[in-house]
């Protein structure tokens, strides 16, 4: 008891397909955004932290791994809400194995990381799955498809495995504000794999003009 | 006043304000789920809204086992009816308050639960259209387990002691 619940937002937004590897997720950003507008405040803080995170999460490529570290500890420091701090702990605990394996491929030491798993994947670092393939079945194919180069492919696998995982992580009451986390959390893996399959797709045309126009493809891109 | 007498004229007026609690809060869950699911669709709203409106079927059953403990509680007339006033006594209170309350807490629970079905139904249906009858369906047992405790309280009501 005591618990809020959203029967009119959750209502309100279309059901999330069965896997994430859509054309376009069902509700646009800015629909979505109208949406959550129905939320009570100290909710909607909530949500825009996790906003911040999702933000914070995509921005990493360019940052070393002690700012990551330090700028992690600061984001989760601010944010009270548990079930928020689980789903953030399983996405950072996911990003510090493929950072691991990564770092394996490219003969490089154990990453630092942050999460719980950074002990144990820095003893068994020269385990192929550093003996988390009970908790984490991907990792043998994450890592045979960075081999190959198929880059996407290894991407979807993780996005397959979240996706999947989210929605076991989903409450009994499909009214409750944890199932709508669960549901923005969900939407936020669909919205990732369509952006990257549009900018696959755009770079996989841009070539297929290159090779089927030769050095005609780029004659109107000089500039005077 | 006498605390026994208190407690007849709450168990009297308890099943229907129970029942109307429990209305409330079901129809108001399924209310909302109802006019979130319109945001989403564009037509075919008026099965959502019907079936937002099912709990309140509960204030209803308040309502008749109110005047069947009413009833209970009028003393017969020399020719057979009960056209006398209601009498709430010391002999009729306990049974008045028991049936009243516990019916009451009954209907109040299952008009809040089959709030929360309905909301369900109104959400899962609304993502596939298809199962809209057989979503309903949990709805229509809680209102089942209501129906019994109506029953069972019109039933023992003739049972209480003028």
């Amino acid at each position: 008891m005591g618990r809020r619940t959203y029967y009119d937002l959750i209502a309100s937004l279309p059901g999330l397909p069965l896997r994430f590897d859509v054309e376009r997720p069902p509700i646009s950003q800015h629909r979505l955004n109208e949406r959550l507008q129905m939320l009570e405040a100290d909710d909607a803080a909530v949500v825009d932290q996790w906003t911040n995170f999702v933000h914070w999460d995509r921005q990493l490529l360019d940052r070393t791994d002690d700012d990551v570290a330090h700028s992690y500890q600061r984001l989760i420091s601010e944010i009270s809400n548990s079930f928020l701090l689980e789903l953030i702990r399983r996405r950072m605990d996911t990003r510090t194995i493929i950072a691991a394996v990564r770092r394996r491929r490219a003969g490089l030491p154990a990453p630092t990381g942050v999460g719980q798993w950074v002990e144990r994947i820095q003893r068994d670092y020269e385990h192929p799955q550093f003996q988390l393939q009970t908790l984490y079945p991907w990792i043998g194919r994450f890592d045979q498809l960075l081999g190959e180069g198929q880059a996407l492919e290894a991407q979807r696998i993780i996005f397959e495995f979240n996706y999947r995982e989210l929605e076991e992580l989903t409450p009994n009451d499909m009214f409750s504000f944890e199932a709508l986390l669960i549901y923005l959390a969900r939407w936020e893996i669909i919205d990732r794999w369509t952006s990257l399959d549009q900018a696959a797709g755009k770079a996989r045309f841009e070539t297929l003009i290159t090779e089927t126009l030769g050095e005609y493809a780029h004659l109107f891109d000089a500039t005077e | 006043m006498d605390w026994l007498l208190i407690l007849g004229w709450i168990g009297l007026f308890a099943p229907t304000a129970l029942g109307a609690v429990g209305s409330i809060l079901g129809c108001a869950r399924a209310g909302q789920a109802a006019c979130g699911a319109m945001l989403d669709l564009e037509g075919g709203y008026g099965r959502y809204i019907g079936l937002s409106a099912l709990p309140s079927s509960q204030m209803i059953y308040g309502i008749v086992v109110m005047f069947a403990l009413q009833t209970a509680a009028t003393p017969a007339t020399p020719e057979g009816g009960t056209a006398l006033p209601m009498t709430i006594t010391a002999t009729n209170s306990p049974g008045l308050f028991v049936l009243g309350v516990l019916c009451g807490v009954a209907l109040m629970v299952s008009a809040i639960y089959q709030g929360a079905c309905c909301a369900s139904a109104i959400s899962v249906s609304k993502r596939k259209p298809e199962v809209f009858g057989l979503s309903v369906a949990p709805a229509a047992i809680v209102e089942g387990f209501a129906v019994f405790a109506f029953i069972f309280a019109l039933v023992l009501s003739g049972s209480i002691p003028k």
